[in-house]
């Protein structure tokens, strides 16, 4: 794949930071951008093109499902996926109804790498 | 003091045992497949004063650091990931130790141990509502600093008053890295309105397990 954007929401910075360090060592080109939270994705995305997003279930303010579902509507290109330590089957189901992947928690470079090499295809 | 039958302690160490276990394998999965050993879940009626000094015991009376999470819904409650304080940045360490310079680490420790208290207590709460076909909601994970009083204080955030007298359930199961000699406990504390709820839940996913 050419060059790409990721945008990584999420408000635990320990896990930007590992989802941005596997990025770089696959995909050391890549663009990669980080909101906090969903309000500041909103923002942030704004008249962007980005690729790809992982976006966490519990944040405070806007949740990651509500988020991650005006982020679709705002970039219909993009592949959207939940990047989340919430499992319960509630979650996975509402992200499959909205058309979103899901992406269990703990971080492994695996679960992130094989995410980018399907082309953000559902894991 | 609440009962319950053998086949409903039974029945609530086998599904604590699947959520654990859960826990467990993702706890595996940050550490790089070393293997995590996890005792027998420990489940006790006990009051919130004897329930401090049960983990006093357990942790050796050393300061203990936790990450906290609140439940709600028909079962409230509060569930731990408790580590002696002294070991708790070497799991740190181990988790981040791919990605992150050294001198980064430090100031990212108290995040780390979030992070790790956020995927482990989620992953046990995560497949407890799984089983039981039920959304269980939950508050963002805290980091609390102190011992076994200051970590098991309940209640006030949820505009209730803890009474140290007040009888609760209390779980625990202590889990360790074999090859580190490095220990935690996960501990699950619930009023007795709650461990009703969440017995009768049990029951009623046993009897659906077995098909009555």
């Amino acid at each position: 794949m050419a060059v790409g954007t990721v945008l990584l929401v999420d408000d635990s910075r320990v896990s930007r930071l590992m989802t941005r360090s596997v990025i770089a060592r696959h995909h050391p080109d890549w663009e990669v951008l980080e909101a906090a939270s969903g309000e500041e994705a909103l923002a942030l995305s704004t008249g962007l093109a980005i690729d790809f997003m992982l976006v966490d279930v519990n944040m405070p303010g806007l949740d990651g499902i509500t988020t991650a579902t005006r982020l679709k509507a705002s970039h219909p290109a993009a592949r959207i996926t939940l990047l989340t330590a919430n499992i319960q089957d509630a979650v996975q189901d509402k992200a499959r109804a909205a058309g979103i992947g899901f992406i269990g928690k703990p971080i492994t470079e695996e679960k992130i790498a094989r995410f980018f090499s399907m082309g953000g295809a559902e894991c | 003091m609440l009962g319950f039958s053998e086949l409903q302690r039974d029945a609530i160490t086998e599904v604590l045992n699947i959520a654990i276990g859960r826990a467990a394998a993702a706890l595996n999965q940050m550490v790089d497949d070393e293997e995590v050993r996890l005792s027998v879940p420990c489940l006790d009626f006990l009051s919130r004063s004897e329930a401090t000094l049960r983990l006093r015991r357990e942790t050796g009376g050393a300061p203990t650091v936790a990450v906290k999470q609140r439940f709600a819904g028909p079962e409230a409650g509060d569930i731990l990931l408790i580590f002696p304080e002294s070991r708790s940045l070497e799991l740190v360490h181990l988790m981040l130790r791919n990605t992150t310079p050294l001198e980064t680490m430090t100031e990212m420790e108290r995040e780390a141990l979030v992070e790790v208290g956020n995927v482990l207590l989620n992953a046990c709460l995560g497949s407890i509502a799984n089983l039981f076909r039920r959304p269980i909601d939950s508050s963002l994970p805290v980091y609390v600093e102190a011992g076994g009083d200051a970590i098991l204080h309940l209640g006030e955030d949820a505009g209730r008053t803890a009474r140290s007298e007040d009888t609760v359930m209390f779980v625990h199961v202590e889990f360790a890295l074999a090859q580190r000699d490095l220990r935690g406990y996960l501990a699950c504390v619930m009023d007795i309105a709650s461990a009703q709820a969440f017995g009768q839940h049990i029951e009623d996913y046993v009897r659906q397990a077995i098909g009555n």
